[in-house]
């Protein structure tokens, strides 16, 4: 194929792409980042206060610091825990034991639940009067929990339930388990190892791109929770639970505040590149891939 | 040649006046409004009713499934798009939108027609002296009650004359009787076990509106006149608020909060837990005798709670027609029909609305054909129409309301609510932070 | 002295425990969808009763026959299908196309708009919302259906990189012998390339099923009138502040959710085979 035909079929065919870039993203941002020099709530003509909502937020706005606190503390606490948790469940999925499609399908259930559905449902397992995580704790004679009511106890609730839907890290992982050679676990096993010197010395390794993989789209799935604390809790009690999207939500579609929110919109997405970048560069450390030798 | 030319002139003409009378006649409007499913159903209903008597007429319903800051979003949205409806319910930012030039000038309409005088004065909401709002009904809290609850726990109903009714502690006192836990215990006896419990005596709403009956009984107030001030801390207003903290933290006869903002859906329905007999008591507004009338069980209704004075509530949405609608003819014949109780009987019959409409008060037979029927229960009368006599406005116009309360105000309450600070110390924290915002700006 | 060894080579746990944490799992996990089929066969009073009923003695089948009447169950189903389908087409269309071209034609700027590409996966979809919803509000799109379609005809970065990954690793011996053949690039991708790529066009076709199926985001920005709503958002309307029919939406919901279970548990094993091949190891 000579070169010109190359760039040409080439272009041809990403033409949504380049299209996509510029109409989704790179239209949009421009936008915001025009609307954040602006007060704008919508009925009235914008008014250019230039970086006057970048101010207010960083001096004036103490709800910008809880809900980066907020964000933050959600982010440590579910990420770990969520990858702990679906790689545990990927282990067990990966047997050759009957009715593992069953086990599949159930444990991606949660996942299938329209939202609407599943916000209600944790939110009566939460109902500290009639909820069941309540009457589980009462049965087992430990003190029960305020839950969602709670600003201590709101954000660990919300984790809890994050656990519930780690369907899809499951899958990723379990495809990823899927694609260990057998040689290497059958030689560890000759060698007379046993199952943990084999998770430690095979799995693990090996699984490192995937696991980073998924750690990245975590820490950005975490810094962009929304749709539980908006349908759970608003943000409350207290704003305990007011997620950093929560709040631009609200200053947005609540006070109308346009160009505040999209300022805010702004510093999410610098502080989600900066975050990305450190977890790249940190991979540097731990992960290992198939071609490297160590 | 010249007969079939004159034929295709005239069937030409046959055309051009039959496009002409049907797309004249063919007026589309459309209709926004929030509520339940059946509020939906019944809304619903009404528009059909109207279509029926103004053939040429068609409405658009737009249900939403939201309400409050959602559904003022949304507008604000429409306006941005030209998408806005023709007519529609409106809430909190109506101000905002009236300064902006939103909303069609009712004024020529409604005295044209010379209406002004037949409504109750509440009704219009003005903006420089021009009528851009009407509310669409007159809404007002009510204590409703379980009769064969409280009566198989030997509490006596409550009166049902505004005037005369119990006091807070005697309220307190059978909320108590009634709050039994899985030992068969009351609050203050030995043994009582608070997280075990098996029905509370009272569950009181307490979204912002809701609060509003109680403090005014008490002798307190949240703005003042002129909306220059914020009085959510003065003695009066920080006991009664105190005083609806303590049912769930003190005296226990309520349960623990689910999260005070109205759109919360994390409790049970309390309906469904008064019929069930969980809870004995619920302090709603009369909109829940809608829902209640399709429940079968004996509804009793009791008069507000007296601290200090009788007081009730005055809230509704309001209904605009705007600016931007290609029908404004059209458009008031359909806010005229909503607001016309005998046209739109079953809105008012089945207990969603109250009239605004003065002669269905008073008038005897206009009042038999909305209150004379089992979703209205016996006390209704008493406890809630007469009371209305008294009622007082909901802030509406105070700038930047919602915001003021929002952001300020209901962190606040919430760990009020939740015990972890007193009224007093909550109170005044919020409103030093109101003071210091600036938000304080007066009236429209 | 190492773990009873177990039969099948990919065990590393002995069967005991995995069993037990399966079904573990498994109560944990299935608990609450029990709870959601439990409601919906209950009238709404019973279903807050205290101690909660396990189990309805008169299940109330009519439940799920009531919801079509409440609301227009029917007229978000078929929303929601139309949706769905429309999305399937522009997803595959576009993502199919695009990652061809950047895994096997080597043209001027290839890693520039694949690096692009994956580069928005990490921006927020907050930072993008408000804008978008403006843009079509100027392009008159607000209450209907195009915002919730048009987009998918325009790539998505995580179906990109899937696909990328998978067109990677067939061979390239086959596009050669196609080129001596005096193939073009288009035959090559029609009639060479999807062929082999099926499993991870599954992936594709199903997530996009999923997503679009579920999503009450973009309806509830997008869509006013409700004759337009899908059943994500159809949904919500049975909860107001004002009175919610509890069982009714329990029912909606495995109304809702049955058709994506059937289609998952039928389409797992592509599902995971599309993404072990496509190698997100890579």
């Amino acid at each position: 194929m000579t070169f010109r035909k190359d760039t040409l079929w080439g272009w041809l065919f990403c033409l949504p792409l380049a299209l996509g870039l510029t109409i989704w993203v790179a239209f949009p941002l421009g936008v915001a980042v025009v609307m954040s020099l602006f007060q704008w709530n919508m009925i009235s003509p914008a008014k250019f206060i230039g970086l006057g909502n970048y101010v207010f937020m960083f001096f004036t706005d103490h709800l910008f610091w809880q809900s980066l606190y907020v964000m933050a503390l959600y982010t440590v606490l579910s990420v770990p825990l969520q990858l702990i948790v679906a790689f545990g469940l990927a282990l067990l999925l990966n047997t050759k034991a009957k009715g593992m499609g069953i086990f599949r399908t159930i444990f991606y259930l949660p996942s299938l639940i329209p939202v609407v559905v599943s916000t209600a449902l944790w939110l009566w397992m939460f109902n500290p009067q009639y909820g069941y995580f309540n009457l589980i704790l009462d049965t087992l004679g430990l003190p029960t929990q305020e839950w969602l009511s709670s600003p201590d106890m709101v954000i660990p609730s919300l984790v809890l339930m994050s656990l519930w839907s780690v369907g899809n890290i499951v899958i990723i992982f379990l495809a990823g388990l899927q694609g260990i050679p057998k040689e290497l676990e059958e030689a560890t096993q000759v060698d007379g190892g046993n199952a943990w010197h084999r998770l430690r010395h095979v799995i693990l390794p090996f699984m490192s791109p995937v696991i980073f993989y998924n750690l990245v789209m975590g820490v950005i799935a975490g810094l962009q929770v929304f749709t539980q604390p908006y349908i759970m809790t608003n943000g409350g009690p207290a704003n305990a639970s007011l997620t950093y999207v929560l709040h631009l939500y609200k200053q947005a579609f609540q006070f109308s505040k346009m160009g505040y929110a999209n300022a805010l919109a702004l510093v999410l997405l610098v502080l989600t590149i900066v975050l990305s970048l450190v977890v790249f560069k940190s991979s540097d450390k731990w992960v290992y891939y198939e071609g490297d030798k160590k | 040649m010249k007969k079939g030319f004159a034929l295709l002139v005239a069937l030409l003409l046959q055309v051009c006046f039959a496009a002409s009378v049907l797309t004249a006649e063919n007026i589309k409007l459309s209709f926004m409004f929030w509520g339940s499913p059946a509020e939906d159903q019944a809304i619903r209903k009404a528009l059909k009713d109207f279509e029926g008597a103004n053939p040429g007429i068609s409405v658009t319903p737009l249900f939403a499934t939201y309400s409050g800051a959602e559904y003022d979003a949304k507008m604000k949205a429409m306006s941005e798009s030209d998408t806005l409806p023709d007519v529609g319910y409106f809430g909190g930012s109506f101000y905002d939108y009236a300064s902006n030039n939103f909303f069609l000038d009712m004024t020529p309409y409604i005295e044209k027609e010379g209406l002004k005088k037949d409504y109750l004065p509440q009704t219009w909401l003005t903006y420089k002296d021009k009528i851009y709002g009407a509310y669409t009904a007159a809404e007002s809290q009510v204590v409703y009650y379980n009769k064969k609850t409280l009566q198989d726990a030997g509490v006596a109903l409550p009166p049902t004359d505004y005037k005369k009714a119990w006091t807070w502690d005697q309220y307190v006192s059978a909320w108590t009787k009634l709050t039994i836990d899985k030992g068969g215990k009351h609050p203050g006896e030995a043994g009582f076990d608070p997280k075990k419990v098996v029905r509370f005596g009272v569950f009181h709403e307490t979204w912002d509106q809701m609060l509003f009956p109680v403090v005014w009984s008490n002798g307190g107030d949240i703005f003042s006149e002129d909306g220059k001030q914020i009085l959510i801390d003065t003695p009066e207003t920080i006991q009664a608020i105190q005083r609806l903290a303590d049912l769930r933290n003190k005296n226990l006869v309520m349960s623990s909060p689910g999260l005070t903002e109205y759109n919360s859906t994390s409790k049970a329905d309390p309906k469904v837990l008064l019929q069930n007999g969980q809870i004995g008591f619920y302090v709603s507004g009369q909109w829940e005798l809608l829902d209640f009338a399709g429940m079968n069980f004996p509804l009793g209704i009791g008069a507000l709670p007296i601290q200090k004075k009788p007081a009730q509530l005055y809230v509704s949405g309001i209904n605009v027609i705007f600016k931007k609608t290609k029908n404004p003819d059209a458009a008031w014949k359909l806010q005229k029909w909503l607001m016309s109780p005998d046209k739109t009987l079953d809105l008012y019959a089945k207990g969603l609305w109250m009239p605004t409409k003065s002669s269905w008060y008073t008038n005897k037979e206009d009042l038999a054909k909305w209150v004379n029927n089992p979703a209205h229960p016996a006390g209704f009368k008493e406890a809630v129409l007469d009371s209305m006599t008294i009622s007082r406005v909901a802030p509406a116009r105070i700038k930047n309301y919602t915001q003021i309360w929002s952001e300020f105000v209901n962190p606040e309450m919430d760990l009020i609510w939740l015990g972890k600070q007193s009224a007093e110390v909550g109170l005044k924290k919020a409103a030093a932070k109101v003071r210091a915002s600036g938000l304080l700006q007066g009236l429209w | 002295m190492s773990l009873p060894q177990v039969r099948t080579n990919r065990h590393f746990l002995p069967r005991l425990f995995i069993y037990l944490g399966l079904l573990l799992g498994t109560v944990i996990y299935l608990g609450p969808f029990v709870w959601q089929v439990r409601s919906s066969l209950m009238t709404l009073s019973n279903i807050f009763a205290y101690p909660p009923i396990l189990w309805p003695e008169d299940p109330q089948w009519k439940n799920y026959v009531d919801i079509f009447s409440i609301i227009p169950f029917g007229t978000y189903y078929f929303n929601t299908i139309f949706l769905v389908v429309w999305n399937i087409l522009g997803t595959l269309i576009s993502n199919v196309c695009i990652a061809f071209a950047l895994a096997r034609i080597p043209f001027k700027g290839r890693k520039t708009l694949f690096a692009l590409s994956i580069g928005t996966l990490m921006i927020p979809s907050a930072v993008t919302m408000i804008p978008t919803y403006i843009q079509w509000s100027w392009l008159g799109g607000l209450n209907s259906f195009w915002p919730l379609i048009v987009p998918s005809f325009f790539g998505n970065a995580f179906f990109i990189f899937l696909l990328v990954q998978f067109f990677r690793s067939i061979p390239r011996e086959y596009d050669e012998a196609a080129f001596v053949d005096g193939a073009g690039y288009p035959q090559i991708l029609l009639k060479l390339i999807v062929p082999m790529a099926q499993p991870a066009i599954a992936v594709v076709v199903i997530f996009t099923f999923l997503n679009t199926w579920n999503d009450f985001m973009g309806p509830l920005f997008y869509l006013n009138d409700n004759k337009l709503f899908t059943l994500a958002l159809g949904l919500k309307s049975l909860l107001s502040s004002y009175n919610s029919y509890w069982h009714l939406l329990m029912a909606g919901a495995t109304l809702v959710s049955l058709p994506l279970i059937l289609v998952f548990f039928f389409a797992q094993k592509s599902f995971v085979e599309g993404l072990t091949a496509g190698g997100i190891k890579g």
